[in-house]
Formats: C-alpha cells, sequence, structure tokens
C-alpha cells in the first residue's frame, strides 16, 4: 500500500515498460500475438509456477521445514544469522493467538513448557487448528477481503438480512479445511454448482455483502458502479489484480487492456442480490445480456460488443469460455470460478499462500498482497512463495496443512529479537530478510478478545446472527437517521467474540475503530496498525475495558482465594502467562495498598458507589486494569 | 531562498529521530529519546531508584530529541501554526474567488474542444455558466470576492489568493488525500505530520496535530488524510470530536491521582518489558501515548471549553445561532488551540458525501449558500480574533478544497458544476503571507490554470517556507530514500511572501 522506495523503482520500470510497448506499436489486443498473453509481458506474477528446488544451506541443521532453507540462504548470503528460537512460553502465547485470537490458558502456558515431548509443539498446533476459534480468526481475515459488512450503508444503511449467515459460512468453511478452490467456486457461483444447495448459495453473499445504495442519482451509472464492486472484490481478493483501474482505459501499468474489464464484467451483468433470508446471488435469468465495452467508461458511450473472457494476462493457455445453459441462470460465473480456481492459474496460489505468510508473519512475502501488478511489490523471495503455492495446489488446496508446515519452520519460531539487531536493521530496518520475528500488536478483535478471556467473560458461543455492542451516545449522533435503533443485545451477547458483532456501516464501534478495524467499503488486504493517544485513552477509560477489569479482578479472587500474594500470581498468569517478577511484584503490592487507602479516603469523605465500592476490590481491579493495559498484552512477541 | 530574506541558513537541523537510531546510539539512549518527552515525570520517579537517571547523566543533551519537542526551524519563518480550512468536497472557484467575468460573454457556448478533461464520474456536460452570484472589491487592495463570502471579503487586505491552483485527481478519495499528503496514494505523511516533524511541537500536553471533521462525517479515504504514513504515529492527526467530549474516552470512572498511579505502575512494567526487547520504536512510542493521553486529560477539555470565550466572542464567531453554530465552534477551538501552542490543526467543512460537503453536482446556489452561510461569518471572526490577539502574523491561515469546479454546467441549463482538478483558487492569509494579492490565473473560462501555474507541490512548498522550512530540506529517510512533501518537485511562491 505505501510507496516504497522500491515501489517507486518499480514506478519507473513500469513507465518503461509501457513505454516499450507503446514503442512495439504493441498497444492493440485481442489479436493472436496479443502482447498481453502471459509469456510476453514479463511479468513475475503471471509466469506459471514451477516449484523450486531448495537452496543449499551451510547450517543444515537450523532448517526443520522446506521454508527454512529458502530464509536461510539468502540471510547465510549476507554472512547473518537467524534469531534464537523463541522461549516456549513466547511461542505458545504467539501460536495461539496466531490461529485462534486468543491467549492460551495459564494452564495451556504451564502444560506446553513442561511437555518435552519431541512433538509438543506439533501437537499444540494439531490441537489449535482443530478447535472452532481458528475459524472464528481466520475468517475475520477472509472478511476483511470480502468488505464484509452486515449493512448496506450510505443514508438509510439497511440491515443485509441473513449477511451473517455468509460470515458463518467462512468460519465453517475453513475450520471444515475446505479446499480452497472449492471455497472460491462456492463463493463466486455456488447457485450454478450443478450440486448447489443452501450452504453454497449462502457462499455467494461474497457479491452481496459491499455496500448497496437504493437511492442513486443515476441508475445506469450506478448499475455499473455495482458491477465494478463486483469485479473489485474479486480480482482483488482472489487475483491480487487492479483490474479496476482499466475500467475507462487500458491499465496504465499492467498488461491489462480495457477490454478484458468488459469480459470480465460479462461474469457479472445478469445476476443480483437475490430479496428473501438468505443472502445470495443469483443470475436473474438466461441468456446473458450483451455487455459493450463502455468508452472512457462512460455509459452513455457503449462502443464494441465484448464477449466473455478471462484476464487475458494471466491465462497461460486461450481458452474459449464455454457457456452451459441451466435452468434459470447462466453459468458464465462458475465458468470464471473453475479459471480463478484452476491450478494453472499463475495467481490464485500466489495470492492465497502470500495472504497465509502475511498473517503467520505481519507482512507478506510480496509485501502488497492486494497488488501482484508491475506497482506491486516483488517477492523479497519469490521462489519460497512458489514452492509454497504449489505445496498447497500440490495438497489438494487445503489449508491447514499450509499453516501447520508455516508454523513447523524455523523462521516461524524464530524469537522477536536478535542480537545483533542493530548491526541489521542498518541494512534492512524492514525486516525483509526475516533475520528476527517481527512484535505485532493485537489486532482489534484479538484484543478485545483477549480481555474477555482474561477476565474470564469471554461466552464462546459460536455463529448465529450478530449482537450489538453497547454504543454511546456520541456514536449515535454521527448517524444521519437518528431514529434508526440500535438494539443493544443482552449481556450475555455483549460477551461473545468480536467476530459476532455487528458491523453496521455507519455506526463501526469507536472501540474497534480506534484499533485500525479493517475498511467495509473496499477489500482490506492489510490493516493500518497505528499507535496513538485515543487508543490509550480507550484502554483507560472505555467503559467496556473498566467493566473486563471488574470482572477480571472478580476470577482473580475467586480462583486465588483472599491473600494478596496469591492474587498478584494469579493475575500475572492470566494476563501475561508468567509469574511476576520481583521488581514486579512489589510494585504490585504498592499498587494495591496505595489504590485501597486511595479508594477507601475516598470512600469515606465523599460516599462514592461505584460498581464494586470495596476499596480492596477495586484496587485489585485497578492492578488488573493496568495489567490489560501493558505493552506485553497488546503485543505478541 | 533564506539568503535573501536575509534570514541565516540553518546548518543544524537535526536529522529525523529514526535515523539516530541505531548510528552509533544505545539502545537506551534511543529509548530515552522515544520517550523522554512524554515519560517524562512520571518515569523521573519511577527510574530514580534504579539508577537510571545516573545512567542517562551522559546523554542528557539528547533529552531535547524527543520527537514532538520544539526543533529548530532552518530559517526563522514568521509562521508557527497553521490552520487548515479545509472545504471538502471542492469549492467552485469560479462561484467564489476567482473573478471570470469572460464567462458572461461565453455564457451558454461550449468549452472549446481542444479543453481536454477528463469528466469525472462520467456526469452530463452543459454550457459554460457564469458565476452563481456577484462579485465585489474588498478592502482597499479591491480583490473580488464573490457573495458567497461576503464576511470574508471585509479581510480581502489580508488575503493572497491563489488562484492558479492544479492537482493530480478529480476524484474526491485520491484528491483529499493529494491535498493532505501531496500524493494521490495512501499511505504517505500528511501536510501536518511534516509540520510537527520538523517543527515538533510547543505544548507537549495536547497533540501537535489537530484535525476536527465536521458533524456529518469524515472526509473520503479517511484517516490517509490525517495519517503520519511511514512516519511514526507521533506525527499522526488527533481527531477531535465536534460533538461531546472532544477526544473518545477523555474521562472515565476513576479520578485523576487514582489514574497517576495507575500509569505510573503501567510506565514501570512497559520499561522493564522494553529493556528485553532492544529496539522496540513500537513498544516505546506505545509508552509514551500513555502520557499524552494523560495529559490530554485535562488539557483537551479545556482548550474547548467555549464558556471562558466572552458573549462578544461567540456572538462573532455565530456559535449559538445557525447556520454557523458547528463551524464557529470549531474556528473557535482552532483558535485556541493555536493559543496553547498547537502545531496545525485543519477544519473539514462538509462530511460525508456529495451534498453534505462541497461538491455541488446538484446546485452551486442551494450548495454553496447552504455552506458559504455556515462557514463565512466563522473564518471572518478567526481572521479577525487572530488578528486582535496579535497571532496573525504568526499562524497560516489556509483556505481550500481538494480541487475545484467547471466552468460549465453539469448537464444543459443544469444548475451545478462537476470536479475540476485542472484550475482552483486556494487563500492563505497570517503568517507572513502577502495581504490583498492575488498571484496566478486561471484560463478565461476559468477552466485550467494557466499563468504563474500552482500545482500541489508547490502550495506544499510555499507552506513549509512560510513555516520557516525548506522543502527540500525536510526530509525523512525511509526505505533507502529521503523522502519530502513535495517529493522531487515544488517551487515556492515566493511572490505572496511578505
Amino acid at each position: 500500500m505505501r510507496a516504497t522506495g522500491r515501489q517507486l523503482r518499480k514506478g519507473w520500470q513500469a513507465i518503461a515498460f509501457v513505454m516499450a510497448l507503446a514503442f512495439l506499436g504493441a498497444a492493440g489486443h485481442g489479436d493472436e500475438a496479443s502482447p498481453h498473453d502471459a509469456s510476453a509481458n514479463g511479468l513475475w506474477s503471471t509466469m506459471p509456477v514451477v516449484r523450486p528446488a531448495l537452496p543449499s544451506v551451510e547450517n543444515a541443521a537450523w532448517c526443520q521445514t522446506p521454508i527454512d532453507h529458502f530464509i536461510l540462504a539468502p540471510l547465510e548470503a549476507k554472512s547473518w544469522v537467524p534469531a534464537e528460537p523463541a522461549a516456549r512460553d513466547r511461542l505458545i502465547r504467539r501460536a495461539t493467538f496466531d490461529l485462534w485470537g486468543l491467549p492460551p490458558s495459564p494452564e495451556d502456558v504451564r502444560r506446553f513448557v513442561a511437555d518435552e515431548s519431541p512433538d509438543a509443539y506439533e501437537r499444540l498446533i494439531d490441537h489449535l487448528l482443530a478447535s472452532p476459534h481458528y475459524g472464528e480468526r481466520w475468517a475475520r481475515h477472509w472478511l476483511d477481503l470480502v468488505r464484509f459488512a452486515e449493512t448496506n450503508g450510505y443514508e438509510r444503511d439497511a440491515l443485509k438480512q441473513g449477511a451473517w449467515r455468509y460470515r458463518d459460512y467462512v468460519i465453517d468453511a475453513l475450520n471444515a479445511d475446505k479446499p480452497y478452490d472449492r471455497f472460491v467456486i462456492e463463493q463466486l457461483a455456488g447457485d450454478e454448482l450443478p450440486d448447489a444447495t443452501d450452504e453454497t448459495r449462502i457462499a455467494t453473499g461474497f457479491l452481496c455483502v459491499g455496500t448497496f445504495d437504493d437511492e442513486p442519482n443515476d441508475k445506469l451509472k450506478y448499475k455499473f458502479e455495482q458491477l465494478d464492486d463486483l469485479i473489485h472484490a474479486t480480482s482483488t481478493t482472489f487475483l491480487a489484480v487492479t483490474l479496476k483501474c482499466a475500467r475507462c482505459h487500458d491499465h496504465k501499468f499492467d498488461p491489462i487492456p480495457q477490454v478484458d474489464y468488459y469480459a470480465m464484467l460479462n461474469f457479472f451483468v445478469s445476476g443480483k442480490a437475490a430479496e428473501g433470508e438468505l443472502l445470495a446471488f443469483a443470475d436473474a435469468g438466461s441468456p446473458a445480456e450483451a455487455v459493450q465495452l463502455l468508452q472512457g467508461g462512460d455509459p452513455t458511450r457503449p462502443g464494441e460488443t465484448v464477449a466473455p473472457a478471462f484476464l487475458s494476462m494471466a491465462s497461460t493457455r486461450r481458452r474459449d469460455v464455454a457457456l452451459p445453459t441451466s435452468a434459470g441462470t447462466t453459468g458464465r460465473r462458475l465458468e470464471l470460478a473453475r479459471w480463478i480456481a484452476d491450478a494453472a492459474n499463475p495467481l490464485t496460489a500466489r495470492v492465497l499462500v502470500n495472504r497465509l505468510w502475511q498473517h503467520h508473519f505481519g507482512e507478506g512475502l510480496s509485501r502488497t498482497p492486494d497488488n501482484f501488478g508491475v506497482m506491486g511489490s516483488e517477492p523479497t523471495h519469490p521462489q519460497l512463495l512458489d514452492w509454497l503455492a504449489s505445496a498447497l495446489v500440490d495438497g489438494g488446496w487445503r489449508i491447514k496443512p499450509m499453516h501447520k508446515l508455516i508454523m513447523l519452520s524455523s523462521a516461524y519460531q524464530m524469537d522477536s529479537t536478535h542480537a545483533r539487531e542493530q548491526q541489521y536493521a542498518l541494512v534492512d530496518f524492514a525486516n525483509e530478510l526475516w533475520w528476527r520475528r517481527n512484535r505485532l500488536r493485537l489486532q482489534a478483535e484479538p484484543l478485545r478478545d483477549a480481555m474477555l478471556a482474561t477476565s474470564g467473560q469471554l461466552n464462546p458461543k459460536a455463529g448465529g446472527p450478530s449482537f450489538f455492542p453497547p454504543a454511546t451516545r456520541q456514536a449515535l449522533e454521527g448517524l444521519s437517521k437518528k431514529s434508526d435503533a440500535w438494539g443493544e443485545s443482552p449481556l450475555e451477547e455483549q460477551r461473545r467474540r468480536s467476530i459476532y458483532m455487528m458491523t453496521k456501516r455507519s455506526l463501526l464501534l469507536p472501540l474497534m475503530t480506534t484499533f485500525d478495524f479493517a475498511d467495509t467499503t473496499q477489500p482490506c488486504s492489510q490493516r493500518n496498525v497505528s499507535t496513538v493517544a485515543p487508543q490509550a485513552l480507550a484502554l483507560l477509560n472505555n467503559d467496556f475495558v473498566h467493566r473486563q477489569s471488574e470482572a477480571f479482578a472478580g476470577r482473580v479472587i475467586a480462583e486465588a482465594g483472599a491473600e494478596t500474594a496469591a492474587q498478584i500470581e494469579r493475575a500475572w498468569w492470566l494476563a501475561l502467562a508468567r509469574s511476576p517478577s520481583d521488581a514486579e511484584w512489589e510494585a504490585a503490592l504498592a499498587h494495591l495498598q496505595k489504590q485501597r487507602d486511595h479508594f477507601a479516603s475516598r470512600a469515606a469523605g465523599q460516599g462514592e458507589t461505584l460498581g464494586n465500592d470495596d476499596p480492596q476490590r477495586r484496587a485489585l481491579a485497578s492492578l488488573c486494569h493496568v495489567l490489560l493495559n501493558t505493552n506485553e498484552f497488546i503485543y505478541v512477541d | 531562498m533564506s539568503t535573501k530574506r536575509g534570514h541565516a541558513p540553518s546548518s543544524g537541523f537535526p536529522p529525523p529521530a529514526s535515523r539516530l537510531f541505531p548510528c552509533g546510539q544505545t539502545r537506551r539512549e534511543f529509548v530515552w529519546e522515544m520517550g523522554a518527552g512524554f515519560v517524562g515525570m512520571a518515569l523521573a520517579g519511577l527510574l530514580d531508584g534504579d539508577g537510571f537517571f545516573a545512567r542517562q547523566a551522559s546523554a542528557s543533551t539528547r533529552v531535547a530529541a524527543s520527537p514532538l519537542d520544539v526543533k529548530p526551524p532552518h530559517y526563522a519563518g514568521k509562521a508557527r501554526a497553521c490552520i487548515f480550512l479545509m472545504m471538502n468536497g471542492g469549492p467552485s472557484h469560479v462561484d467564489t474567488f476567482d473573478y471570470k467575468p469572460t464567462l458572461e460573454k461565453y455564457a451558454g457556448q461550449t468549452l472549446p474542444p481542444e479543453k481536454s478533461f477528463t469528466n469525472s464520474g462520467n456526469r452530463k456536460m452543459g454550457f459554460l455558466t457564469p458565476a452563481w452570484r456577484p462579485f465585489r472589491p474588498g478592502g482597499e487592495s479591491g480583490l473580488m470576492i464573490s457573495d458567497y463570502f461576503p464576511r470574508v471579503r471585509e479581510h480581502a487586505d489580508k488575503l493572497a489568493l491563489i488562484r492558479s491552483c492544479h492537482t493530480d485527481s478529480h476524484a474526491h478519495g485520491s484528491a483529499l488525500v493529494a491535498m493532505n499528503t501531496g500524493s494521490t496514494f495512501i499511505g504517505r505523511p500528511s501536510l501536518g505530520s511534516w509540520c510537527v516533524y520538523g517543527l515538533g511541537t510547543p505544548n507537549q500536553s495536547l497533540p501537535g496535530y489537530v484535525t476536527i471533521m465536521d458533524k456529518r462525517g469524515g472526509p473520503i479515504s479517511g484517516q490517509p488524510n490525517w495519517s503520519s504514513g511511514f512516519m511514526p504515529a507521533s506525527y499522526q492527526g488527533t481527531l477531535f470530536r465536534p460533538v461531546g467530549e472532544p477526544v473518545l474516552d477523555l474521562a472515565g470512572p476513576l479520578d485523576r491521582t487514582a489514574q497517576r498511579e495507575q500509569l505510573d505502575l503501567l510506565a514501570q512494567l512497559n520499561q522493564r518489558h522494553l529493556d528485553g526487547r532492544p529496539g522496540g520504536s513500537e513498544l516505546a512510542a506505545r509508552i509514551q501515548s500513555y502520557e499524552l493521553a494523560y495529559r490530554m486529560q485535562s488539557e483537551a477539555p479545556e482548550a474547548v471549553d467555549l464558556t471562558k470565550e466572552d458573549q462578544g466572542t461567540l456572538a462573532m464567531y455565530g456559535v449559538g445561532s445557525e447556520p454557523t453554530d458547528e463551524f464557529g465552534r470549531n474556528c473557535l477551538v482552532a483558535r485556541r488551540l493555536v493559543e496553547r501552542g498547537v502545531r496545525f490543526v485543519q477544519l473539514y467543512s462538509g462530511g460525508g458525501h456529495l451534498e453534505d460537503t462541497w461538491d455541488a453536482h446538484e446546485s452551486v446556489e442551494k450548495n454553496h449558500g447552504r455552506h458559504g452561510a455556515e462557514v463565512d461569518q466563522p473564518i471572518a471572526a478567526l481572521l479577525t480574533d487572530l488578528e486582535r490577539r496579535g497571532l496573525l502574523d504568526s499562524t497560516l491561515v489556509l483556505w481550500g478544497g481538494e480541487f475545484g469546479r467547471m466552468p460549465f454546467a453539469e448537464g444543459e441549463g443544469a444548475p451545478g458544476r462537476n470536479h475540476n482538478p485542472y484550475g482552483f483558487t486556494m487563500w492563505m492569509a497570517g503568517g507572513g503571507v502577502k495581504g490583498g494579492v492575488s498571484y496566478g490565473e486561471t484560463d478565461e473560462f476559468g477552466f485550467a490554470a494557466a499563468v504563474d501555474k500552482v500545482h500541489l507541490h508547490d502550495l506544499h512548498a510555499t507552506i513549509l517556507a512560510l513555516m520557516g522550512m525548506d522543502h527540500e530540506k525536510l526530509t525523512y529517510f525511509h526505505q533507502g530514500r529521503e523522502e519530502r512533501l513535495t517529493d522531487v518537485f515544488g517551487n515556492v511562491i515566493e511572490k505572496i511572501i511578505a
């Protein structure tokens, strides 16, 4: 996303490339010798995926998986060494947040640290992947990509009935380890499958969860806006291609002629979101209406008729789109879906494994996960990306084994610190060579969920309609229609995981947006990570955080008893999965005493009645509150 | 430039904090720099006991290197603060500040075909249309300003109109980001971030860079408009809300004493955590964010507390009257923030989409009549107020939108106008700007900048110059490149600098 120095250089390369095309008189397209054939354009992401051989390394003992060869070789070329392995308590915390978006329990940590069997870590990964919490975490990454929200946006911001079923579909698909090719096909054409079911129809919610203006200024223009949303969501999510840029003219940088955009538009032109309990996409009938190229993207200036065709730059062979006709549908989206999910598509697997790497490591191997075009950044480890892509396809497109493969690598298990940090950071500040683990800040959902888990309040109820968190008066004032009721859910529901929270486009929960919640209008491949004072204010003052601190204190008392020393020990274990150091223990003790005296004097003087008004209890809640605010709580090493 | 104005060129502009580490410093020094400005008093007490200060004795000179501490400018610019009045949506220049009597002559004709342009949003195109309200001369300078801004017109002698601006995008999202960051692509630091990065901020208890949204909503593209991009988040704009508490979650159930005790413990725990993680700049930044948050809790409510203002002042800004109340409050808050040392304040007029912004597709008269009435009196009051308090010379006021609007109607006989990135007007006042001057011209149609063209980069270069910074020297090293607000472009408009 960011214009890095490398991207700027890429920009010049792109311009040179475009000029070269122009010089060769190669601006035309569509004929047999199209310069937009993958073989001619030279763009790395459109080259066929070939599984590379493993690079040879000196320190073969470090390599626990093939991945490690690809990481170690460039380090050794610089005479660099990778970071030491992370301590086991750090490792289990990392793996659990990574796969579940939740912290490990103190007991999980103790057990894992004590388990000296050689396969303890592998069993941990298996255990984490087998839990439904895995789908609840990784579905969120997917929902970011598909611009998921449960309302239309715009002035009325009406509820999309049944949008939650799509959210549950994604969670269930991940938990069931549905092969990714099938996952793609169901979301694009679940209604057109010969074996279509309610489940596969719900999957087409992918095409329905975007913004929708029920009162557009110009209906013809808006029709193409809606189609553009589908083209953009599809091309970004599955292919990391900025096809959107070819709506009005040939793509300025990538080998995408304008005709490709309208060829793609053919696949969607007959469909719309169906009304009813199931939020699903369906064609209005068959045959499909003819699509004309719009000159300058202008709906009032239709040009040549364009037949359905696949993205020319990523088509490794010419393949006419067969158009099966079946009752009530054009069958076109199924064709598109099958082309995207084809093992020969050079983009699909690369894009997915890059995203997997990104969510495990904080950055992708290509650091522009939404743009594999000329203006994107080339992978730092292109051979590793291809190796992973071929492993995905060879493994039947199953994602869980890929998680395991990645997490079993030494690369994944490195510590977040490095003895030569100062030296290496001078050369590679962005850690593009992966010489250490990136320290990651919890995203909004894992942060909220971790507070609930720590306080013991987490309601693990899975699936079903979303809950409404309490909305502040202030947030409600920002609504254009203030009469719109915000149905606050029962407390029990409010304690569910964040993925089950209602996402209303005009009223996103400030606690979530403050911590860089995803944009809900466009595919979001990578969230911002900002560190600003309003986040500190939220964690210091927000009502939700205070309620969790109180509950956390209650849990500590329930589990540790009335003795202060045991309470401190337990609070540390629940929040940070370790015992306090001596200095920390002293500081905590002093804090409890000071706060207790302070609350006691205040209560005596002013007769305060704040929740539980026992000064001792309030002091403990204050300590718990501090722990929820620590860097150690919010960062994962 | 600096020589011309008789200032000694600066030789000692400090390198950005990001480059000090890890170039030969100890990690502890780096942490000290990152944290010193905010952790300040709190850590002093806590760390004294563990000998921290004894070990820091040799680094005492580095205290001033905290990222937000005041830094010397390249040369003595007059402006110490900037208030950017952002007219979100793109006001029509030919209807406001770019007097084009020739449009009367061309009314009913089409723009000549050789004038090529992107028809943003593929909207309908009509005939050239004169200004919807008359222009009249203002002040002794006689600058021509339309009846959408009768009160601002009274300040004509303070204004430098820049009537030849042009930008790189016809779409709101990217044009807003461009006006704010210099690039149509999101991810670069915004103007306010560059100012705070270059100059620091005198009041560590308030954010150095404040953004106040319109109640109707944020700008299209959202956060990237006030982002610090690849710079540390310390330079990012902080949102002040126009309703309720100025900053969300500003107050909680704990009193100040109890909270201070919490923060002291938190700082101690975080410091120990950081000690085990050398080079953790993100961790240090987060430590720092807590101290800012703590101080904001007392300073921010005071800064936005308009009960301290007398009735005359409130009435002058239009506070308590419609339709000026909201923007009047925001302008008055902006003055109070600048008074308290905030370096950069951006106020949005217009929020959300279309007619709730200056995006006058439907009707210029209806749209600009509405928004002009909201902001004209407050802006005039701001200029009056800054002047009478002696703040105008040191405060640069900047007015404008992300682009202008077309001189022709949006559709035959239609009363609206479409986006125009090719030519538009921005104006400046105070902060060392010449008053009563007009710089640059659009062509006879008011369509495109024609004489003394001013690109965004030139505008940004000029703003930095007025604030005492050389846009070619204000660099931030990022991934192998010395990044600048103005990329490799930008020319300072010397002619409008007093």
